[in-house]
C-alpha cells in the first residue's frame, strides 16, 4: 500500500501518511529533494510532536541518502537507462514542461562542498567516499575544464543555497543551461536540454560530464544545506 | 534508446571491463539482480566515466550497506526521492 501511494503522489505520503515515522522520513526525503533550506529545527520538533523523534544519526542517513540517490536520479534520466526489471507500481511518465525545482532565496551555508564534509563528520565512510568521488570529478582537466567545472558548482551552489553570497563567476550560458536543468529539473534531462552542447560540437562523454559535475555538485550542497537548515530555526 | 552512450558488460573492455567485472563481484540483493543478468543499468549508465563508478557506488556502500535506516526506510527515502524527480528509473 505505501509503495502504491508513493508511485502515486509522494507528497501526500510526506504530508499525511497515517504512520509518524513513514511520514517524518518521507517529508525530510521530499525537502531535501526540492528544497532543503525548508528545513529546519522547528521542523523537527513538529515532527517529534507527531510522534516521530528522529535522532542525528538517523536525519544525517536520510539526508545523505536521498541527496546520494538524487545523482542516480539525475545520471539515469541524463543517459535515458531503459529499467532492469519489471515495475508492479509504475509511476506516470516524466512531465519535460514541469515547472523547474525553486532556488534557495538566500545563504543557508556557504561553501557547499567544504560544509558537506563537515556536516558528515559523524558519518566518516560516508564523507570519505563523498570526497573522494568529489575530487575526482572537480579534480581533472577534461573533458570540462577546470575553470568550467567551478563555474557548474558554483551555480549549483547558488541555486541550493550553499553559494557564497556573491555573484557567481560568468560562463558558457549553454552550459549553464544545462546546469540549471540537472539541478532544477532533472525530469527535463535528454535531447533536447542537450541540444545546445551538441551544437558547440561536444560529445557524450563532454555533456556526460557537465551533468555528473552539475550532480556531484548538488549532491554535496543538499548535504550542506539540509543540515544547516536543521540547526536553524525556521 | 539512450539520450547518451552506454556500454554494456559484453561490449566493454579495458579499464571499463574491470571495473563491471569488480562491481559484479559486489553481493547485491536478489530484488536488485537485473533480469537481463548483467550491470544493473544505474551502473552502466555511468560508463562513459568507468574510474566515475567505483567512486559513485562506493559511496552507495556507506549509505545502502549501513544503518540506522533499516533497508524498507530505505527504500522509502529513494522511493520519495526518485518519484519527486520524476525518475522512472
Amino acid at each position: 500500500m505505501l509503495a502504491r501511494a508513493v508511485s502515486a503522489d509522494p507528497r501526500a505520503v510526506a504530508m499525511r501518511w497515517p504512520e509518524p515515522r513513514t511520514r517524518a522520513l518521507a517529508r525530510l526525503a521530499m525537502l531535501v529533494t526540492e528544497a532543503p533550506w525548508r528545513l529546519s529545527a522547528g521542523l523537527r520538533a513538529e515532527l517529534a510532536r507527531a510522534g516521530a523523534a528522529l535522532d542525528n544519526e538517523l536525519v544525517l542517513h536520510v539526508v545523505a541518502l536521498s541527496a546520494y540517490f538524487g545523482h542516480l536520479n539525475r545520471v539515469a534520466d541524463a543517459v535515458g537507462v531503459p529499467l532492469d526489471y519489471v515495475v508492479q507500481h509504475m509511476p506516470p511518465e516524466a512531465e519535460p514542461a514541469t515547472p523547474r525545482y525553486e532556488r534557495a532565496p538566500e545563504v543557508v551555508v556557504a561553501g557547499g562542498a567544504a560544509a558537506a564534509a563537515s556536516a558528515l563528520a559523524r558519518r566518516p565512510a560516508t564523507a570519505e567516499a563523498l570526497a573522494a568521488w568529489r575530487a575526482y570529478v572537480m579534480e581533472r582537466d577534461a573533458p570540462l575544464s577546470r575553470a568550467e567545472r567551478a563555474v557548474i558548482c558554483a551555480r549549483v551552489d547558488g541555486h541550493l543555497g550553499a553559494g557564497p553570497g556573491e555573484a557567481a563567476p560568468a560562463g558558457d550560458p549553454v552550459l549553464l543551461e544545462l546546469t540549471d536543468v540537472v539541478t532544477l529539473a532533472p525530469w527535463a534531462l535528454g535531447d533536447a536540454a542537450f541540444a545546445g552542447m551538441r551544437a558547440q560540437g561536444a560529445d557524450d562523454a563532454r555533456i556526460f560530464d557537465a551533468c555528473v559535475t552539475a550532480s556531484t555538485a548538488g549532491v554535496g550542497a543538499r548535504i550542506a544545506v539540509a543540515l544547516a537548515a536543521l540547526a536553524r530555526d525556521a | 534508446m539512450t539520450w547518451l552512450a552506454i556500454t554494456d558488460h559484453a561490449a566493454s573492455s579495458g579499464v571499463l571491463r574491470e571495473v563491471y567485472d569488480r562491481m559484479l563481484q559486489r553481493p547485491l540483493p536478489p530484488a536488485y539482480r537485473p533480469a537481463h543478468g548483467g550491470a544493473p543499468g544505474i551502473i552502466q549508465a555511468h560508463s562513459l566515466d568507468p574510474l566515475l563508478i567505483p567512486k559513485v557506488f562506493g559511496t552507495s556502500t556507506t549509505l545502502n550497506g549501513a544503518g540506522p535506516l533499516a533497508w524498507p526506510e530505505r527504500e522509502l527515502v529513494n522511493a520519495i526521492t526518485s518519484r519527486l524527480n520524476q525518475c522512472l528509473y
